[in-house]
C-alpha cells in the first residue's frame, strides 16, 4: 500500500482543463471545417457544414474584478447566463416560405374537422420567417376556431388605445429611441465598436440577406450572414456588467433604415436599440419594475410598440417601448372577483395570476399588463401563428397555454419530470413542441389538448426545439432540437401516425392462449383506457373548458417517436437552433454558430420514402 | 415511548427559549449569527423526530467521505425514522449521552464563554489526525494576501468550521448503547447512537464527532484503516449493507432463540428491555426495512442469439452505479445503463437451453423501483495507460426530479417520481484525494450544505452548482433521488412560490420603504424577513409562530406589499385612476358591448370545441368499448384453451411465448440460475452494488452465514463470481463489482 501525503482539498486553479481568463478583446473567426463528420445525412440528402463562425468572448469589464472563486463551493450565485443565442432578419418582404413546401397540393385533412392549414405564419420561431408582405395575402388572420378578424392586444382598453392611437400619427416615420449608444456615458453601457465601414457594409448588404444579432457573454453583436466578410461584425456592443439574454427583432417595423430590438439582461434591464442610427433606450431601468433577469422576450404580434417579457421570478409582463417606468403595484383584480367563482377556478387563477391587465385604465406608463405565470423562472414563450395564444414553458416543469388577449389559461400540462426549457408552435399552429430537463421533446395538440407523442433521443437536457417550416405541410412536420448532449436530432412526425397505440411489447401474464397481436394490443388498450378514464373522473367530468389543468401522461400510454437524425454537431452544449430556407443554424454556449447548407436540389431524393420508412 | 414523549414535552417549555433564540451578541468581537443561526431564528420548539437539528460532523482523521454520507442518510426522513424506531425506541433514560454535563452547560452560556469553554472540549478530540486535513487546506493565495492563514479569512470554510467547532454543542460519539439496544455493537448500533444523540440534544445545531463509528468501521474494514482518501460511495454501499445485516441479524437472533441468556445480557444495562422483547415478532416483519427503502431489482434478460431463448436474472440491488459520458444527463446515463449488450467473444453466455457458450444479448432493467435511489456517478475510471484511476470530470447534468425509462414492462408503478434530496459532492483532482461535502433538502429549512463541522444554508440554485465540466473540481458523485407524487411537487413549488412571494415582497418594501424617513417598523419587519426568507421552501408547513401570524399563503404577498403601499406617499396608481374615471363611465357601456361581443364569441368557440371534445371521448369510450369486448373475448379464448389442455393432460408444451409466472416461474428460475454460471465468471457486477443477498465474502469477512437466505441461488453464485476477483484486489479500488473497468 502505498501512502500519499494528504493533499490540498482546494487545489488551486492549476487543473489542466482550467482555462485562464481572456484578458484582451479579439475578433472573430470563421473556419471551414470539412468532412464527413461535418455533414448531416438525412432522408432528404445531406446537410454540409458551410462555416463555422466564433464569436470572441469579451474579457471582463475592468471594473469588474475577475469573479474566480477558488473555493468550488462558494455559495454565491453567479448571475444568469445563457450561450450564444440569435435574432435574424431579412429586410426584404420574403416570399412565404409555403413555396417552399414539399406536396404541399394535398389538401386533405383527415382527421381535423378545422379548416385546413393555417398558413405560414412570419411571427413564429425567432422572427426568422420574415415576410411582412404575407399578411393578408396569406389571410393569416383567420383564426382557426371563429375565421374572425384576429384582435389586437389590449382592444378594447381606450386608454391603451389613446396612447397607441397618438404613436401612429407619422406612420411614415418610425420613432427612434432617444439616446445614442456611441455616445452614451451611461454605465451600463461600456464600449460601442462600430465596424469602420459601416455605412458602406450597410449599403452594400443584400435586402434579401440576413442580419443577425447574437450576444456573446457581455457583448451584443450585429452580424451580416451574407457579406463575404461575414466574422467582421458590424457592429459591436459592450455593456458593463450585465449579459443580454434574450433579444427579439420587431418583424412589423423593420425597413431598411430602421430595425427595433430589444434586448433582456440578466439584471432585469431591458433596451430598446435601433441599430441603423445606434439609438437606445432603457426600460425597465435598474429593475425598477421587476428586478429578476428577463429570460425570454419577444414583441407582440403585430405590435410595433409592446413587448413581453419573461422574468426569472416567473412573471410575464408586456411593456411599451414608448412609456416610462413607474414602480410597479399589483392592482387588484376586480374584474375576475366579480362573479362567484368556484374553487376549481380559484385553481386555475392561481396558474396565471393578473397583477395588472391589460384593459387597466392606468396606461401612463409600464407596464402595460403584467402576469404572475408561475413562481420559478420562466424558461421560454412564444406566440402562436393565429396570434391568440401564448405558449409559456417554466422550469418548475409546466407548460402553460394563454389565451393573452383574453388573459385566460387554457391548458396547464407538466413535463414529464424536471423543468421545461424550450417550446415552439407548429407553423400551422397545430401543435406545439416542448423540450426539457427530461431529455425529451413532448409533441402536443392544441385542438386536442393533449400529448401526442413524446420524442426520445437526445443524451441530456433540450435546450431549443423549432419546426422546420420548409419541411412542414398540413401532414408531416420536421422538428429539430438541440441540448446539452451537444447534439442536433432532427425529427418527422406526420398526422396519420399520432394516437396509434405504443407499440407496447408488454410480456404476456398467465396463460393467454392466441398468440396473435391483436390480444396483446387488448392488454395494454385496456389498461390505456382505464387509466384515461380515470383522469377524465378526476380532471374535470364536465366536458368544459374547465378542464385546464392536465396530469401527466404515464409513459405507457404516449407514443414514442425516434429521431430520424442525431449527430454531434458542437464541442460544447447547444442553446439555440434556426431553420432558414437555405440553411440550419445552431449555436453553442461558447460562442460558435455554425451554418449547415441544405441538400442540393439534384441530390435529395424522394422524401415520402423518407417518411415511410420513419413512421 | 410515552415516557419519552412526556420528558420532551415537559422539557421543552423551559428548554426552547434558550435553544430557539439565538441569544443577541453585545460583543463587537462574538462571531456574527452564521447564516444557519439566523435561518433558525424563529424555530419553535423543538420536534422529536430530529427533522430541526442541523449538526455539522467533524472530520475525525480525514473521514469527509463518512460524514456526508451519514448526512444524506439522517435527512432521509423514513432512514431516520427507522434507526431510532428499530429494534424499538429507546428510552432516553436508558442511553448514555454524550459527555454531558460540560456541554449542558456549554449551550446555556453565552458565546463568548464558548469560546472560552470550547478549548478544552477541543483537546479532547483525536487531534493528531483530525487536525491534519484542516491544516493544508490554505485557500489560495489569490484571495489571501501571503502570511494570512486561510483560517483568518471569514469567509474561508476553515475559518467557519473552526468557529462551528468552538461554538458547539461538540457531541462526543466515543460511546456506545448496543447494549441498551439489545444489540451487539456495529455500524448500525453507533449509527443509531449517533442519530439518538443528535434528536435528544437540546441544541439545534452543534458538532457530532463520530469516533465510535469511524472507530467500528475501520475494525472491521481493513481497506478504510488507512488515513489515505475514501471513496464516499464504497461506505455507503458498506453502510448499508452492514445496516442491513446488524438488523437482520438481530431479529434473526430475537426470533430464533429468544433465550434467556441473551436477554441477561441485555437487561443488565436497563430494564427497560420489556417492549423490544414483546415486540420481537414484530420487527421480525420489520427487519427488512433497509431492502424497503434502498433495495431495488435488477432484471437481467439475457437472450441467446444462436436459440432465442431469453432468461431472466433478478437481482437486489441497494444503488445503481452508472457510467458516464461527457455532456450527458443522469437520465441517459440511466438509459445507457439497460442499454442491450453483446455477449460475445471472451465474454460468450452459457445458454442451458443449447448447452454451451453463445452469443447472447443482455440487457438489465428496473423490474422494482426503490423507494430512495441512491445514483452513483462513476468519476473514478481506471485508464489503462496511467495505471490508475483517474477522476472523470464529465459534465453530467441532474434534474431535480426523476422518473425512470429503464423499467420493465411489468414493473409496479412504472411512472414513480423522484426528487432529488441528496448531492454528495467530491472536491479534487483525482480519486486519491480530495473532499466530500453533502448538499441536503432538509424537510422544511430548503437546502443546507452539509461541509464536515459547517453548515450552511444555500439556495436552490446552488445544488446546480456540481454538475461538473473541465476545470470544475467540484462534481456530483451520488445522487439521493427519493420517492415523491405529484401532489406533493406541487405543494413545494406553491411553497416555493410562498417563499419567492416573501421575497419579491420584501424588496419591494425595500424599494418602497428607502424614501420612507422613519423606517423603524420597516426595519424590524425587514429583519425578520432577511432572517427567514431566503431558503425556506416549505415555510408553511412549518409550525413556527411567525409564520402563523402572517397566515394566508396567497393573500399574504399582496398584504404585505399593501401593507408596504400605505405608506408610500407617491400614491400613483390611485392618482392616476381617478383621472382617467373622467372618460370611463362613457367607456363603460361599450366597454360592456364590447365584452358581450366578446363572450357571444367565445361561447360559439368554446361550443364548438366541447363538440370537438366530446367527439374525441366518444371515440376513446368506443375505443375502449371495443378493447372490453376483445379482452373478454380472449378471456374466454384462455379459459377455452385451459379446459382443453386441462382434458389434454397437461402433456402439451406450453403456448409460445412462454409466460413469466405460475407454472412458467420455476422453469425461468431455473434457467436463470443457469445462466448465471456462465454470468458470474464474467464479473457482470460493474453496474450494481449489491445488497446483502449477493454479497461478496471481501466484505462480510466471516460473518457471511446467511445459508437461509431465500434466494440462495444467486447468493452462492454472486459470492463465487466475485471471489475470482478477490486475488486482483490488491488496490483498494478493486472491489470488482463496481469498479469493472479494472478486468477488461
Amino acid at each position: 500500500m502505498f501512502v500519499l501525503p494528504p493533499p490540498p482539498r482546494y487545489p488551486v486553479g492549476g487543473y489542466p482543463g482550467a482555462q485562464p481568463g481572456q484578458l484582451i478583446e479579439t475578433n472573430n473567426s470563421i473556419t471551414h471545417p470539412a468532412g464527413p463528420e461535418y455533414q448531416l445525412v438525412v432522408g432528404e440528402g445531406t446537410y454540409v457544414l458551410r462555416d463555422d463562425l466564433h464569436l470572441a468572448t469579451p474579457p471582463p469589464h475592468p471594473s469588474e474584478a475577475p469573479t474566480h472563486n477558488p473555493n468550488p463551493l462558494a455559495t454565491t450565485l453567479s448571475p444568469p447566463t445563457c450561450g450564444t443565442k440569435l435574432s435574424l432578419v431579412a429586410l426584404a418582404p420574403r416570399q412565404p416560405s409555403q413555396s417552399q413546401l414539399h406536396r404541399f397540393g394535398t389538401r386533405t385533412s383527415t382527421r381535423s374537422p378545422l379548416p385546413p392549414s393555417i398558413q405560414e405564419s412570419p411571427h413564429e420561431t425567432n422572427s426568422q420567417a420574415s415576410d411582412v408582405g404575407s399578411h393578408g395575402a396569406n389571410g393569416i388572420a383567420s383564426s382557426p376556431l371563429d375565421g374572425l378578424r384576429t384582435p389586437v392586444f389590449g382592444e378594447g382598453n381606450a386608454a391603451l388605445a389613446a396612447v397607441n392611437g397618438k404613436d401612429t400619427k407619422d406612420a411614415l416615420k418610425r420613432r427612434k429611441p432617444k439616446s445614442n449608444i456611441v455616445k452614451s456615458n451611461s454605465s451600463f453601457v461600456s464600449r460601442v465598436i462600430p465596424h469602420e465601414t459601416l455605412t458602406k457594409r450597410l449599403q452594400d448588404h443584400n435586402p434579401n440577406g440576413l442580419y443577425a444579432f447574437a450576444n456573446v457573454n457581455r457583448a451584443f453583436q450585429w452580424l451580416d450572414l451574407t457579406s463575404p466578410t461575414k466574422e467582421e461584425h458590424l457592429t459591436k456592443i459592450l455593456f458593463t456588467k450585465a449579459h443580454a439574454l434574450c433579444h427579439d427583432i420587431n418583424q412589423i417595423t423593420k425597413g431598411p433604415n430602421h430595425l427595433d430590438i430589444i434586448m433582456g439582461f440578466s439584471t432585469g434591464d431591458m433596451i430598446w436599440y435601433e441599430p441603423m442610427s445606434q439609438k437606445y433606450a432603457r426600460i425597465n431601468k435598474n429593475g425598477v419594475i421587476n428586478a429578476t433577469a428577463v429570460c425570454d422576450i419577444r414583441w407582440l404580434p403585430n405590435s410595433e410598440n409592446l413587448f413581453l417579457a419573461a422574468h426569472m421570478d416567473g412573471s410575464l409582463i408586456v411593456y411599451d417601448k414608448e412609456k416610462e417606468d413607474a414602480v410597479f403595484v399589483p392592482e387588484e383584480a376586480v374584474s375576475a372577483m366579480e362573479d362567484g367563482i368556484s374553487e376549481g377556478e380559484k385553481k386555475v387563477q392561481s396558474l396565471l395570476t393578473i397583477k395588472k391587465s391589460v384593459n387597466s385604465k392606468n396606461q401612463k406608463m409600464n407596464p402595460v399588463s403584467y402576469w404572475q405565470v408561475s413562481r420559478s423562472k420562466v424558461s421560454a414563450f412564444e406566440f402562436s401563428p393565429d396570434r391568440r395564444h401564448l405558449a409559456v414553458v417554466s422550469e418548475d416543469g409546466s407548460f402553460r397555454i394563454i389565451d393573452f388577449l383574453n388573459e385566460k389559461l387554457r391548458h396547464h400540462f407538466m413535463s414529464y419530470y424536471g423543468g421545461m426549457m424550450c417550446v415552439c408552435w407548429s407553423p400551422d399552429g397545430r401543435y406545439i413542441v416542448t423540450g426539457g430537463q427530461d431529455d425529451l421533446v413532448s409533441i402536443w395538440s392544441l385542438e386536442d389538448s393533449m400529448l401526442v407523442a413524446r420524442c426520445q433521443g437526445h443524451n441530456s437536457w433540450v435546450t431549443a426545439v423549432q419546426f422546420d417550416p420548409w419541411r412542414c405541410d398540413e401532414r408531416n412536420y420536421r422538428i429539430g432540437s438541440v441540448g446539452e448532449d451537444c447534439r442536433l436530432l432532427l425529427w418527422d412526425f406526420s398526422v396519420g401516425m399520432l394516437h396509434r397505440p405504443r407499440a407496447a411489447s408488454v410480456r404476456q401474464r398467465g396463460s393467454i392462449a392466441s398468440s396473435n397481436l391483436k390480444m396483446q394490443r387488448t392488454q395494454t388498450g385496456s389498461s390505456v383506457n382505464r387509466l384515461r378514464s380515470n383522469s377524465n373522473l378526476t380532471s374535470g367530468s364536465t366536458l368544459d373548458e374547465e378542464e385546464v389543468v392536465h396530469p401527466v401522461e404515464p409513459r405507457a400510454r404516449t407514443a414514442m417517436l425516434p429521431p430520424v437524425l442525431a449527430k454531434s454537431v458542437h464541442e460544447s452544449p447547444l442553446c439555440w437552433l434556426g431553420f432558414e430556407e437555405d440553411c440550419i443554424l445552431t449555436s453553442c454556449k461558447n460562442g460558435h454558430i455554425r451554418t449547415w447548407d441544405r441538400p442540393k436540389e439534384g441530390s435529395s431524393n424522394d422524401d415520402s420514402s423518407t417518411h415511410a420508412s420513419n413512421l | 415511548m410515552s415516557s419519552f414523549f412526556s420528558r420532551i414535552k415537559s422539557g421543552a417549555p423551559p428548554l426552547s427559549p434558550a435553544t430557539g433564540s439565538i441569544p443577541v451578541k453585545k460583543d463587537p468581537h462574538a462571531p456574527e449569527a452564521t447564516p444557519l443561526e439566523k435561518l433558525l431564528v424563529n424555530a419553535g420548539p423543538l420536534r422529536s423526530d430530529g427533522s430541526d437539528k442541523f449538526f455539522g460532523f467533524e472530520n475525525v482523521s480525514a473521514a469527509a467521505y463518512c460524514n456526508s454520507i451519514v448526512q444524506c442518510l439522517y435527512y432521509s426522513v423514513p432512514f431516520r425514522e427507522q434507526v431510532i424506531n428499530f429494534p424499538a425506541r429507546s428510552p432516553p433514560e436508558a442511553l448514555e449521552r454524550p459527555a454531558s454535563s460540560p456541554l449542558k452547560l456549554n449551550t446555556n452560556l453565552p458565546n463568548d464563554q464558548h469560546a472560552a469553554l470550547s478549548p478544552t472540549g477541543r483537546t479532547s478530540l483525536s487531534s493528531p489526525n483530525g487536525k491534519a486535513p484542516a491544516k493544508p487546506v490554505t485557500t489560495p493565495g489569490a484571495t489571501n494576501p501571503p502570511g494570512t492563514k486561510a483560517e483568518d479569512n471569514k469567509d474561508s470554510p476553515e475559518y467557519k468550521k473552526k468557529q462551528a467547532l468552538a461554538a458547539g454543542p461538540v457531541l462526543q460519539m466515543d460511546y456506545e448503547n448496543a447494549n441498551a439496544y439489545g444489540m451487539n455493537e456495529s455500524l448500525f448500533s453507533s449509527l443509531k447512537d449517533i442519530f439518538e444523540a443528535v434528536i435528544a440534544h437540546r441544541s439545534r445545531i452543534g458538532v457530532v464527532s463520530p469516533h465510535k463509528l469511524l472507530e467500528i468501521l475501520r475494525r472491521d474494514n481493513e481497506m478504510f484503516r488507512t488515513p489515505m482518501h475514501q471513496d464516499a460511495h464504497e461506505f455507503l454501499n458498506l453502510l448499508l449493507n452492514e445496516v442491513v445485516e446488524n438488523v437482520e441479524q438481530f431479529s434473526k437472533t430475537r426470533l430464533t432463540d429468544a433465550d434467556p441468556k441473551e436477554m441477561n445480557g441485555t437487561t443488565i444495562t436497563s430494564g427497560e428491555m420489556v417492549p423490544v422483547q414483546n415486540s420481537a415478532a414484530s420487527t421480525k416483519s420489520n427487519a427488512g426495512w433497509v431492502h424497503g427503502l434502498f433495495e431495488g431489482t435488477l432484471t437481467s434478460e439475457t437472450r441467446c442469439l444462436t436459440c432465442e431463448n431469453t432468461s431472466h436474472r433478478d437481482e437486489a440491488f441497494l444503488d445503481l452505479s452508472v457510467d458516464l459520458e461527457q455532456h450527458s444527463s443522469v437520465t441517459s446515463c440511466l438509459r445507457k445503463f439497460s442499454e442491450e449488450e453483446m455477449l460475445c467473444e471472451r465474454n460468450k453466455f452459457h445458454c442451458d437451453n443449447c448447452g454451451g457458450l453463445q452469443e447472447a444479448e443482455k440487457r438489465m432493467k428496473i423490474k422494482r423501483l426503490p423507494k430512495i435511489l441512491a445514483l452513483h456517478l462513476k468519476r473514478f475510471k481506471y485508464t489503462e495507460d496511467l495505471q490508475r484511476l483517474q477522476k472523470l470530470f464529465h459534465r453530467v447534468v441532474y434534474p431535480f426530479y426523476l422518473r425512470l425509462f429503464n423499467t420493465t414492462d411489468d414493473a409496479e408503478d412504472p411512472d414513480r417520481l423522484y426528487e432529488l434530496y441528496a448531492v454528495v459532492v467530491h472536491i479534487g483532482g483525482g480519486p486519491y484525494h480530495g473532499h466530500y461535502v453533502s448538499i441536503i433538502k432538509t424537510q422544511d429549512r430548503g437546502w443546507l450544505l452539509f461541509d464536515d463541522e459547517m453548515v450552511e444554508p444555500v439556495d436552490k440554485a446552488y445544488v446546480r452548482n456540481f454538475f461538473g465540466g473541465e476545470g470544475v473540481l467540484a462534481c456530483a458523485y451520488v445522487l439521493f433521488y427519493q420517492e415523491t407524487t405529484e401532489e406533493a411537487m406541487m405543494q413545494e413549488q406553491e411553497a416555493d412560490a410562498l417563499a419567492a412571494a416573501e421575497q419579491a415582497a420584501k424588496m419591494t418594501q425595500e424599494a418602497v420603504t428607502t424614501p420612507k424617513p422613519n423606517g423603524a417598523n420597516g426595519h424590524a419587519f425587514h429583519a425578520f424577513h432577511n432572517a427567514t426568507t431566503p431558503t425556506i421552501e416549505e415555510a408553511d408547513k412549518f409550525a413556527s409562530l411567525d409564520h402563523a401570524a402572517t397566515a394566508p399563503p396567497l393573500a399574504h404577498t399582496e398584504s404585505n406589499t399593501d401593507h408596504a403601499v400605505e405608506h408610500t406617499t407617491t400614491n400613483v396608481p390611485v392618482l392616476a385612476a381617478r383621472k382617467s374615471n373622467m372618460g370611463l363611465f362613457a367607456k363603460v357601456k361599450e366597454d360592456r358591448e364590447h365584452k358581450a361581443q366578446q363572450k357571444e364569441l367565445e361561447k360559439a368557440a368554446r361550443q364548438k370545441r366541447k363538440e370537438m371534445e366530446t367527439q374525441r371521448r366518444e371515440n376513446y369510450r368506443k375505443q375502449e368499448e371495443e378493447l372490453r369486448l376483445a379482452l373478454e373475448a380472449s378471456k374466454a379464448s384462455a379459459a377455452e384453451e385451459h379446459q382443453r389442455r386441462l382434458a389434454s393432460g397437461e402433456t402439451a408444451t406450453p403456448p409460445l411465448p412462454p409466460p413469466v409466472g405460475a407454472g412458467g416461474g420455476d422453469h425461468k428460475l431455473a434457467n436463470g440460475f443457469g445462466s448465471v454460471k456462465g454470468m458470474s465468471g464474467l464479473s457482470r457486477f460493474r453496474h450494481t452494488s449489491m445488497s446483502l443477498r449477493a454479497k461478496p465474502k471481501f466484505w462480510s469477512k466471516d460473518k457471511d452465514d446467511g445459508g437461509s437466505e431465500d434466494q440462495s441461488p444467486a447468493a452462492t453464485t454472486t459470492t463465487a463470481g466475485t471471489g475470482d476477483e478477490v486475488p486482483d484486489a490488491k488496490n483498494r479500488f478493486s472491489i470488482g463489482r463496481k469498479k469493472s473497468t479494472f478486468k477488461f
